[in-house]
């Protein structure tokens, strides 16, 4: 555990000594090296942890927290792995990204200081096993995400989007204090070792003790109807940033909703079937909002939606298997699970950071006018590529492999004997099967409209790609882990056991078969990139001649980019198919006399239930307590006399009360 | 040893070479209902292969994606040809979850077919992209529906267990799967691009989906495109062929009945695009939500037959 400690105080130094540098691009590379080392570290410790069991350490600070323990057992130990690679690979990023704020003149101490402090807050997070200091260091992960979302906070919307953030954060804590809050009030302790079974004997108080960690956790996670913070502070965020939060800071409420249900071994059936409903719900209206966004990081923070619910989906599997004593389809759905909180964390960081190489050349996150890109930045634009098929969990990369092993744990729990599990087990498979490809319509057009065709508009026009380490090195190390796992399957299932034994365990046999049909999916990915390669091959065999023309436009030979495909057009017919799932904000202005000169067209898609449901809360809350705003009249005389009715009412209170 | 070679060359050949004859036997049978005498039945591979010695024209707007695509797209179909068995209970690869692999695989290549069509910036090729897209998030829930209530019924995880169905369930069974091959011959219809959904005779880009999306391939990539969507055909053909050819023939028999259901299917898509036209574009998604209420039909049959209600 020492190992462990020395990269959370490397980290914590990293930002404190990077505030007496002068030179800003010292900064950053100061804490990128801090980073570096803290990662090294605290790895080391992950890696024994799967090696040789449970680490822990004990401290006793005072009365109030009772003992702190500081442990890492097999969850943990993957968390912090998790987060220490991917914190890295986003730091080094942040290296090239920063470059052109610096240039600029911005300052970036803030930034700085609040970096390695995010990563820091978060590695405790996973490790902390008391509710009190549990709390303090999500807060602390809170506060210092929010300042680095608020990089850029000179634009106004930047810092709407982070207030917005932080508000959500705070009623995700109240959720969290009153779920410790029961646990302790039940066992007069703090430290989880002794939650485990709180409730043992009183099922309906576990069942709200699980929902309300949920809803807690859940909105840090961004499950519907909780998700609405992540489209607008993704966005607002700088790309290493938002790569982060996406990647691993939102799985950290993940982490909190499995650590509660450690607590709850034996889950109840109710629990099982509201995770599995509301990721299901979740994943689906993620990437429905994702196909009709034009915002390249909104675009990604809506998918983040549709993957946090896919990540729900197993652990709802896995719940339901532990529920029907159903140990096989327990393990698959938690494996699937927790292994696509790793495959989201690599292809969803790959994501950002292509999106924000792209963005730090073209200056637009718009997607309508980018295009044909990939003819200028070709590398960004292959890794763009990989990432996407990996998302929309096509073999042979990643984000199959978790995808497959969910669908087979729901196909095992269709067997379960149970009517009702049949049911809904049928409409999630179904549920997933359409996320999977409406995520294929998504990124089809995403990349597309991005990458091919010809440029929209001046900015996608004359664009240079930096090649710099700080942007390639990271990403393709992404990538590579994206086709790493992809192609050994069997070896990842076998390590992702370890983290998964600590809800289910047993069943050697039935491991055994899935790790051999992982073998079988392992070389069947090999024999489908081999055919690839050899009809590749082939086709050059042929040798024949090629020709460059205009594409064919119905033999009208000067098509302009204007007459391409657009963004909203491709999405266009499945958006009316779903037309009453949106709420349409059009801006129209038609071609009126003769010879029309300006008219102009633009739609985007709002958020139906920000639309329908919070704004119209919001307003009724906001109506509700404008009504007191008469007693707020500035009038001092009136203040001194609300202080002396109070002293009295306490008084009279006081006398009867006794 | 020497007989499962022989099914896997068998399966092969059939992958490989059965779609330019089911695409011959369509075609003379529509020249046969409009009173024509048709061209010979073989004549889509002399024209596949008349297109390999063919150069190609490429667009300037194109990139590498272009070129690599059509690859990928026979590839995958080629691959996913693989899962399924071509004669009764022999696939080559049979693993449990194969329906899954199956689908995902397929998906590959329609992923590359769909940027592939966008990498020339050409409007009609978006148009198809998108539609194509479209059609497939209906029509892929539906599947995993049918194929989930199935493999649920059968009690085993691959394809070739699929067999079973009928002869395990009884009446039931034979009910079920009656719904089952509706529901996956829309699958076929939609999928490779037939009528009613697409028209893929007529090259009036405004109408078309899958055609539209080739629109600029020319020489060795049509080729290989025009024979991944024959191979497809060929797939979903034998998948539901295996559905409705009874269990325990003897090899011979299985085979004969497997080419014949082949025959009579490409009979029925030529009767079926003789006698009705394309829908309106409009109605397309309705004729393919027809595929999801057999589906979830499927479903509850099989939710039913399992516990019974």
């Amino acid at each position: 555990m020492e190992n462990f400690f020395i990269g959370i105080i490397a980290l914590f130094l990293g930002g404190l000594v990077s505030l007496f540098i002068k030179k800003q691009d010292y900064k950053i590379k100061f804490v990128s090296f801090m980073t570096f080392i803290a990662s090294c570290f605290c790895i080391f410790d992950a890696i024994k942890v799967f090696i040789s069991g449970k680490l822990s350490e004990i401290f006793s600070i005072g009365v109030m927290f009772q003992n702190i323990v500081i442990s890492m057992d097999y969850l943990s130990a993957f968390f912090v792995a998790v987060i220490s690679v991917m914190s890295l690979l986003s730091v080094i990023y942040a290296n090239g990204y920063l470059k052109d704020y610096i240039k600029k003149g911005k300052n970036i101490t803030a930034h700085c200081l609040f970096l390695p402090m995010l990563i820091a807050s978060m590695l405790l997070v996973v490790t902390i096993q008391n509710a009190l200091a549990f709390l303090i260091v999500w807060e602390i992960m809170s506060l210092s995400s929010f300042f680095l979302v608020i990089f850029e906070h000179e634009k106004k919307d930047v810092i709407k989007a982070g207030i917005k953030y932080l508000v959500y954060m705070h009623v995700s804590v109240v959720f969290i204090i009153v779920t410790f809050a029961l646990f302790s009030i039940q066992t007069s302790s703090f430290n989880f070792a002794q939650f485990m079974d709180a409730f043992s004997v009183n099922s309906a108080l576990a069942n709200v003790a699980f929902v309300l960690a949920f809803i807690g956790f859940g909105i840090k996670a961004g499950f519907f109807p909780f998700h609405n913070w992540l489209p607008d502070a993704h966005p607002a965020a700088p790309s290493h940033v938002s790569a982060m939060m996406s990647g691993i800071m939102i799985k950290t409420g993940i982490y909190g909703i499995l650590r509660v249900l450690t607590f709850i071994s034996h889950p109840e059936a109710q629990i099982g079937y509201f995770v599995l409903i509301i990721s299901v719900i979740s994943a689906l209206y993620g990437v429905l909002y994702a196909i009709s966004q034009h915002d390249i990081k909104r675009l990604l923070a809506y998918h983040s939606i549709e993957n946090i619910g896919i990540i729900g989906i197993g652990i709802g599997v896995g719940m339901l298997g532990l529920t029907y004593n159903c140990p096989v389809v327990a393990i698959l759905g938690f494996a699937g699970g927790i292994l696509h909180i790793l495959n989201h964390s690599i292809f969803k960081e790959l994501l950002f950071l292509a999106a924000g190489s792209v963005y730090t050349k073209t200056h637009t996150r718009d997607i309508e006018i980018l295009g044909g890109l990939i003819k200028t930045m070709p590398k960004t634009a292959v890794l763009f590529l990989i990432a996407s098929i990996a998302i929309c969990g096509l073999p042979p990369f990643n984000g199959f492999i978790s995808e497959f092993l969910i669908y087979f744990g729901m196909l095992k729990g269709l067997m379960v004997d149970n009517i009702a599990v049949f049911i809904v087990l049928i409409l999630s498979i179904a549920g997933l099967a359409l996320v999977g490809t409406m995520a294929i319509l998504c990124f089809t057009k995403a990349f597309s409209i991005v990458f091919l065709g010809e440029p929209r508009s001046k900015k996608a026009m004359d664009v240079k790609e930096d090649t710099t380490i700080s942007f390639i090195f990271p990403m393709s190390l992404l990538a590579v882990f994206t086709l790493l796992i992809g192609l050994f399957p069997q070896f990842v299932f076998d390590f992702m056991l370890k983290p998964v034994s600590i809800f289910v365990d047993g069943c050697l046999f039935e491991q055994n078969q899935i790790i051999s049909l992982m073998q079988v999916v392992s070389l069947t990915a090999f024999a489908l990139i081999v055919l690839i390669f050899a009809l590749f091959g082939f086709k050059y065999f042929f040798k024949n001649k090629n020709e460059k023309y205009v594409t064919w436009g119905c033999g009208y030979n000067k098509p302009t980019s204007r007459m391409q495909y657009s963004a909203s057009s491709y999405a266009s017919p499945f958006i009316t198919m779903l037309t009453p799932l949106f709420k349409k904000v059009v801006d129209i202005k038609k071609p009126k006399t003769i010879f029309p000169h300006d008219a102009h067209f633009e739609m985007h898609m709002e958020d139906v239930e920000e639309a329908y449901f919070l704004k119209p809360l919001l307003k009724s809350v906001e109506a509700f307590f404008a009504k007191f705003e008469k007693i707020q009249n500035g009038n001092i005389q009136q203040y001194i006399t609300y202080g002396l009715v109070f002293l009295a009412l306490a008084l009279i209170c006081v006398v009867i009360l006794g | 040893m020497d007989k499962d070679i022989m099914f896997i060359l068998f399966n092969i050949l059939i992958l490989l070479f059965m779609p330019f004859l089911v695409i011959g036997i369509i075609k003379k049978t529509k020249a046969f209902w409009a009173g024509r005498k048709g061209v010979c039945l073989l004549q889509p591979l002399f024209d596949t292969i008349r297109l390999f010695k063919k150069d190609r024209t490429i667009s300037n707007t194109t990139s590498w994606i272009f070129n690599f695509a059509p690859i990928v797209v026979f590839a995958t179909t080629l691959f996913a040809g693989l899962f399924v068995p071509m004669v009764q209970c022999h696939s080559i690869i049979n693993v449990v979850g194969a329906f899954v692999i199956f689908s995902y695989i397929l998906g590959l290549g329609k992923f590359f077919a769909l940027i592939s069509a966008m990498d020339t910036g050409s409007s009609f090729e978006g148009m198809g992209a998108s539609r194509e897209a479209s059609f497939t998030t209906i029509v892929e829930p539906a599947f995993f529906i049918i194929l989930a209530s199935l493999t649920a019924l059968s009690g085993n995880y691959t394809f070739v267990s699929l067999a079973d169905v009928i002869k395990s369930n009884g009446t039931f069974g034979v009910l079920i799967v009656i719904m089952a091959v509706i529901s996956l011959f829309i699958m076929l219809l939609t999928e490779c691009s037939r009528v009613p959904v697409d028209d893929p005779t007529t090259h009036l880009e405004l109408t078309m989906i899958h055609e539209v999306m080739i629109l600029d391939n020319s020489g060795i990539d049509l080729a290989l495109l025009t024979w991944a969507s024959g191979i497809k055909m060929v797939i979903l053909m034998a998948l539901i062929a295996n559905l409705i050819i009874p269990l325990g023939l003897s090899t011979m028999a299985s085979i004969g009945l497997f080419l014949l259901a082949l025959i009579l299917f490409s009979v029925l898509i030529g009767t079926l695009e003789s006698a009705i036209a394309r829908l309106r574009m409009s109605h397309v998604f309705e004729f393919v939500f027809v595929m999801s209420s057999f589906a979830l039909v499927v479903a509850s049959l099989a939710a039913v037959k399992m516990y019974g209600i």
